[in-house]
């Protein structure tokens, strides 16, 4: 279950992210899984419990935007549709090699944290390059 | 106070900045790197038995054996008179190129011409992790049945090298080579094929000719470089 290697990553990799924020908890981590990332969202999500559970941040939310490959025939010049998950890199009708884009994704691309400081009203918008909400 | 953070990083960007520093220092000292995946008992450690009984004569060779558990695997090829050194993996299914830093910083593996790292027995897992190596290999069995390199796409798209083993059970098992050789072509079409058997010696010479060709691609490619 390599899901869990991962996710140890991704927490990491998120706690970077907001190191400088001050305490606080994360509340929601938005992730990008590509197709071919080998990653399985259900268990990357089962993977993400168990390494937040007793943390500051059990409870957060893994938001999974699934990643299709896409891929296209240099040879006859078309997109090829593919069956879900497949690896095949061979041209259904031709034989060319296809080209293949996207689908390796397995990026953090957003995370939501909550700081335990109490900002008084009037004074959001102080910190340069991040959306705040109240 | 809520707020949004925007990242856009890679979730491995750890590993994988660990994973340029040892190419770096790999490309440095010349040295090809092979990432040897397999399932466990396809042969493994056997394959680079053999390797290094022929090119341990005329070139310097280094191991680096990721397991859950045991020294088996080094005390194999220490037997052989090769550097190697055991990473005990504790459960994980892989390695990770952390753990490759660190078996270098406490074992003398370099300066080597090749240094093979056997990761730990899995189709899946090591897929994901960069280990600043040169090339994956994947090793397959014929005892593992004929539709693996399908239902385990990821490694076989990626192996530079698909290597078949123990070519000597063929007779006793149900295993379709050229289905096999079709499956590897369609998920990897400028994939490298091969069918060995150490106990015969089937293929192993073609193996090591393979290996010190693209040992020569790497040293010429860095030198035309100037890097």
């Amino acid at each position: 279950m390599h899901e869990m290697g991962v996710a140890i990553e991704i927490y990491r990799t998120c706690r970077e992210a907001v190191r400088g924020h001050g305490p606080g908890r994360l509340e929601r981590v938005r992730l990008a899984v590509g197709e071919l990332s080998a990653v399985e969202p259900e268990l990357i999500g089962f993977a993400w419990e168990a390494v937040t559970v007793d943390t500051p941040d059990e409870g957060c939310v893994l938001d999974v935007e699934w990643c299709p490959a896409r891929q296209h025939c240099p040879a006859c010049a078309a997109a090829k549709t593919r069956s879900e998950g497949s690896w095949l890199r061979l041209c259904p009708d031709c034989g060319a090699v296809l080209t293949v884009e996207g689908g390796d994704e397995l990026d953090v691309l957003e995370v939501t944290f909550i700081t335990d400081e109490e900002v008084p009203a009037g004074t959001h918008g102080q910190e340069g390059g991040q959306r705040e909400m109240p | 106070m809520k707020q949004v953070v925007t990242v856009r990083r890679r979730a491995l960007a750890a590993n994988d900045e660990q994973a340029d520093v040892l190419r770096r220092r790999f490309d440095e000292a010349g040295t090809l790197v092979v990432n040897l995946i397999s399932s466990p008992g396809s042969g493994k450690t056997t394959l680079l038995e053999e390797t290094v009984r022929r090119l341990s004569g005329d070139f310097k060779l280094a191991v680096i054996e990721g397991d859950v558990a045991t020294e088996n695997d080094a005390g194999r090829l220490r037997a052989l008179g090769v550097p190697a050194h055991q990473v005990l993996t504790g459960g994980a299914c892989h390695l990770d190129a952390r753990q490759v830093a660190g078996a270098l910083e406490v074992a003398s593996l370099l300066p080597a011409d090749i240094l093979f790292i056997e990761n730990v027995g899995n189709l899946i897992c090591p897929t994901t992790y960069d280990l600043g190596e040169d090339c994956k290999i994947v090793a397959l069995s014929v005892a593992e049945g004929d539709d693996k390199p399908v239902k385990y796409p990821a490694i076989f798209a990626r192996a530079e090298i698909a290597v078949i083993t123990k070519s000597d059970l063929l007779p006793h098992v149900r295993f379709d080579l050229e289905s096999v050789r079709r499956q590897v072509a369609t998920l990897n079409p400028s994939g490298r094929f091969l069918v060995t058997s150490a106990a015969t010696g089937e293929g192993i010479d073609a193996w090591c000719a393979l290996l010190l060709g693209r040992l020569n691609a790497k040293r010429s490619g860095t030198s035309a470089a100037g890097s």
